[in-house]
C-alpha cells in the first residue's frame, strides 16, 4: 500500500467536489444556516403567533348577551396582568342571533356563546351549561380565543363556588383537601432541550449524508458513467489504494459538514440564549417552554462539544464508507442516487423515532448498532444524560462497522462484474 | 512484444438482468474463444471485428482489467496474471469514451495520471512540453475539461495515455465520434507512436482506420479469431482487392462452418 498513491487519489476527488459550486453551500453554509434557523427561528415563529394570539382582542359572539351576569362579562373582558404588564387581553363581546357554526366556520366571530334561558347566580343548584362553538382543533382557537372563553368560564364558576362555600361557612380549600404537586425531576439539560431535541442528531445526520454524498457518488459511479474509472483501473494504482483515496475524500466531506453543523449548534446555543428571552421576554410561559422544546435554551459547554464531535465524527467514517461501498454497484450517478436512498430513509426514520426513545430502556446493546448507536448518543448529550461507556460504545461499533464495510466496498472494486457492470 | 496463448475469456454474469432476476442461471456468455497470437513492436496491429466480436473482451483481459477464463499474455515480457501491476506500468489506454474529469484542467489530469506512474516532478512538465508541442494541446492545458471541444478533450485523452511513454498503446474505438480533423490528428499520431519499437494495438470495426493505419491485422468474429496477417495477406487470402470485402467473405466462410458443425 502506497500512501502517496492514496492522497493522491483524495486530491483529486476533493478538488472535483470542491470546484463545484454547490458544494461550498451543501457542505457548509447549509448547516451553518439552518440548525439555528430551526433552533431559534422556530421557537420565535410560533412563539410570536401564540403571543399575538394571546395579546389580541378576539370578537366573541353571544347568544343572550343581555341575560349575561356581569361577573362573566368581567371575566371575559379583563385583561391579564402579571407584574404589571398585560399577558393575554380579553375578548370582544357581541350580540348574536343567528347561526353560530356559520358565523365561526366563516371566520366573522372566532367563537359563539350560547348563553342557557336561566344562568344561575350562585351555586348550588342544577348544573347549566353554556355552549361553546368553536373550532376546537386549531392551534390558533386553542391559544387564543377557545382558551380565553373556557378559562373565564371556569373562573367565574369557581367564584360562584368560593362564594357559597363562603357563606357556609366553609373554607374554601374544602373542594381540593388533596392536590397532587409535581416537581420535575429531568435534569437541567433535559429541561432546557425538550421533547423535540430529538432534532438535533437527525439534523446532524442528515447533514453528515448529504456532505459526503456528491463525492461518494461522483467518485465512484460517476467515474463509471464517464468511462474513467476503467482508465484510473489501468494505471498502477492498486485497488486498495483506490478504495481508500475515494472513502478518504468522501469522509473529509462528511467530517467539514459534520463540523459545521456542530458551529451551527454552537451558534444557535449562543445565539439562543439572546434573542429568544430578548424577543419573547422570559415572563411568557407558552413560548419559553416552546423554547424549550425546541433546544432553544440549549447549552454547549466544551466537554458536551467535543464528545459531540468525536461521536460525529465516527458517524461520518461509517457513512463514507457505506456510501462508497453501495456507489461502485451504480452504473450512473442517477442509478446511485436512487440506491442511497434507502439509506437516507433509514437513518432519518432512525432518528425521528428517537423521541420516543423514553420508551426503550436503551441498554448497551442498542448503542451497538452502528450509526443508530451513534443517534442516541448525540441524544444523550444534548439531553445531558452523557454516559461515557455508552458514547464509547457507540464510536466503536462505527469504527468496526467501518471496517466491514471497507472490506465490503474493496471486494467490489475488484469484482468484475460490479466494475463492468453492463 | 505480446504473446497471447491460449487465452479465453467467458463471462459468467447473465447477460440479461430479467435472467438474473428470474433466477435461471442462464448459459454463461463465451466472448472469447482459446487465442493464441504474437504481436512483434514497432507496428501499429490492427484488430478488426463487427460489435461484440470480442475486441474489448480481449483488450480488458491484456490490460489486466479482466482474469482471463483460461490461458494468459505476455505484454512486454510480463505476465498479465502473475506481474499485472509490471504489465500496467508499460501500458498506455484509450477507450473510445473519452471521459475525463470535468472539473479538472487538462494539466492536472496529466499530472494526476503521472502521479500513479512514479514520475518525478521535473519529469512530468517536461513531458507536458513535449506532448503539447507534439498534440498542439494549448488551452486545454488550462481550461476545465467541461469547458473543451471535443477536439480538445481527444488530445487531452491522448497525452493522458502516453504521459508516461508507454511502451505498449492501446486504443478501443479511440475515432468513434471525432470529426475528421481531429480522427486525422489521432491517426497522425497513432502511425508515429510505433517508432523506437512501441506496439499500438489498434480496435476498430471501420476497416479505412486499420488500412490507414496498420500493415497487420487480426480479424475477430464471435469470439474467434478468424485470420492474421498482413493486409495483404488477408486480402490475398480471401481473393478480394479490398479489405471490406475480405472481411465479408471471411464472415460468410465462418458462418458455414457454424451452420455445418
Ligand atoms: N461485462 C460483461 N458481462 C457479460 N457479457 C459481456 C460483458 N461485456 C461484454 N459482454 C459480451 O461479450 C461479447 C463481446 O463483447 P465485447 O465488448 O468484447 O465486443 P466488442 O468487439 O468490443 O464489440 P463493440 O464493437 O460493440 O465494442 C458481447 O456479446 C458482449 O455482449
Ligand atoms: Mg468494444
Amino acid at each position: 500500500m502506497r500512501t502517496h498513491f492514496i492522497w493522491l487519489v483524495a486530491w483529486k476527488e476533493l478538488i472535483s467536489t470542491w470546484r463545484d459550486k454547490r458544494t461550498l453551500q451543501s457542505t457548509i453554509l447549509t448547516p451553518m444556516i439552518m440548525i439555528p434557523f430551526f433552533i431559534i427561528g422556530l421557537p420565535l415563529l410560533l412563539g410570536s403567533l401564540i403571543g399575538g394570539q394571546q395579546l389580541e382582542k378576539q370578537k366573541v359572539g353571544v347568544i343572550g348577551l343581555e341575560r349575561i351576569p356581569a361577573g362573566l362579562k368581567a371575566a371575559l373582558e379583563g385583561d391579564k396582568k402579571q407584574n404589571g404588564t398585560v399577558i393575554s387581553r380579553g375578548v370582544t363581546l357581541e350580540k348574536y342571533s343567528g347561526d353560530p357554526q356559520k358565523a365561526v366556520q366563516d371566520g366573522t366571530l372566532e367563537a359563539v356563546l350560547e348563553l342557557p334561558a336561566v344562568l344561575p347566580s350562585t351555586a348550588g343548584g342544577a348544573p347549566v351549561s353554556i355552549k361553546v362553538y368553536a373550532k376546537l382543533s386549531s392551534l390558533r382557537g386553542q391559544t387564543g380565543a377557545t382558551s380565553k372563553v373556557q378559562e373565564a368560564i371556569r373562573a367565574y364558576s369557581d367564584t360562584l363556588v368560593k362564594a357559597r362555600l363562603e357563606r357556609s361557612g366553609l373554607p374554601s380549600q374544602t373542594l381540593t383537601p388533596i392536590v397532587a404537586q409535581s416537581v420535575d425531576a429531568s435534569t437541567t439539560e433535559e429541561r432546557r432541550s425538550g421533547q423535540l431535541a430529538f432534532i438535533i442528531p437527525l439534523f446532524i445526520m442528515q447533514f453528515i449524508l448529504a456532505g459526503g454524498m456528491p463525492t461518494a457518488i461522483d467518485s465512484t459511479a460517476g467515474e463509471k458513467e464517464r468511462g474513467t474509472l476503467e482508465v484510473l483501473l489501468v494505471s498502477p494504482v492498486g485497488r486498495l489504494e483506490v478504495v481508500l483515496g475515494k472513502f478518504m475524500a468522501v469522509t473529509i466531506f462528511a467530517l467539514l459538514t459534520a463540523l459545521a453543523s456542530m458551529v451551527g449548534l454552537l451558534l444557535s446555543s449562543m445565539l439562543a440564549g439572546v434573542i429568544l428571552p430578548a424577543v419573547l421576554g422570559s415572563g411568557r410561559e407558552g413560548s419559553s417552554a416552546l423554547a424549550q422544546a425546541f433546544g432553544g435554551n440549549l447549552t454547549l459547554d466544551v466537554p458536551t462539544f467535543f464528545t459531540l464531535l468525536a461521536v460525529a465524527l465516527s458517524v461520518a467514517l461509517v457513512v463514507s464508507v457505506l456510501m462508497v461501498a453501495i456507489c461502485v454497484y451504480a452504473r450512473s450517478f442517477k442509478e446511485a442516487q436512487g440506491y442511497l436512498t434507502p439509506l437516507l430513509i433509514v437513518v432519518s426514520l432512525t432518528a425521528v423515532l428517537l423521541q420516543f426513545s423514553d420508551f426503550l430502556n436503551a441498554g448497551a446493546a442498542f448503542y451497538a448498532i452502528p450509526i443508530l448507536g451513534a443517534e442516541l448518543a448525540i441524544l444523550d448529550v444534548v439531553k445531558g444524560r452523557l454516559e461515557l461507556g455508552n458514547i464509547a460504545i457507540s464510536v466503536v461499533s462505527n469504527i468496526l462497522a467501518s471496517f466491514v464495510f471497507l472490506a465490503w466496498a474493496l471486494n467490489s472494486f475488484k469484482r468484475e462484474s460490479v466494475i463492468f457492470r453492463s | 512484444m505480446l504473446q497471447i496463448s491460449e487465452l479465453s475469456k467467458v463471462y459468467n454474469t447473465p447477460k440479461s438482468a430479467k435472467g438474473a432476476a428470474r433466477g435461471k442461471s442462464e448459459p454463461t456468455h463465451k466472448a472469447l474463444e482459446p487465442l493464441t497470437l504474437n504481436v512483434t513492436g514497432g507496428q501499429v496491429y490492427g484488430l478488426l471485428g463487427p460489435n461484440g466480436a470480442g475486441k474489448t473482451t480481449l483488450l480488458r483481459c491484456l490490460s489486466t482489467l479482466l482474469t482471463p477464463s483460461s490461458g494468459t499474455a505476455r505484454v512486454g515480457g510480463f505476465d498479465i496474471g502473475q506481474e499485472p501491476e509490471k504489465v500496467r506500468q508499460i501500458l498506455g489506454v484509450v477507450n473510445g469514451g473519452m471521459g475525463l474529469y470535468d472539473r479538472l484542467t487538462g494539466r492536472e489530469i496529466l499530472e494526476y495520471f503521472a502521479g500513479f506512474y512514479g514520475m518525478e516532478r521535473s519529469k512530468v512538465q517536461s513531458r507536458i512540453l513535449e506532448l503539447d508541442s507534439l498534440l498542439e494541446l494549448g488551452d486545454a492545458l488550462v481550461k476545465r475539461t467541461m469547458d473543451h471541444s471535443t477536439g480538445m478533450k481527444q488530445k487531452i485523452v491522448i497525452a493522458r495515455a502516453v504521459i508516461h511513454d508507454p511502451r505498449v498503446l492501446i486504443l478501443d474505438e479511440a475515432a468513434s465520434g471525432l470529426d475528421i480533423l481531429a480522427r486525422r490528428a489521432l491517426l497522425d499520431f497513432v502511425k508515429s507512436y510505433k517508432a523506437q519499437d512501441r506496439l499500438v494495438l489498434y480496435s476498430t470495426h471501420v476497416m479505412d482506420e486499420i488500412e490507414e493505419v496498420s500493415e497487420r491485422a487480426a480479424i475477430l468474429y464471435k469470439g474467434r479469431l478468424l485470420e492474421e496477417g498482413t493486409l495483404e495477406d488477408i486480402r490475398a487470402r480471401a481473393g478480394e482487392k479490398r479489405l471490406e470485402n475480405a472481411f465479408f467473405e471471411l464472415v460468410k466462410a465462418e458462418e458455414g462452418r457454424l451452420v455445418a458443425s
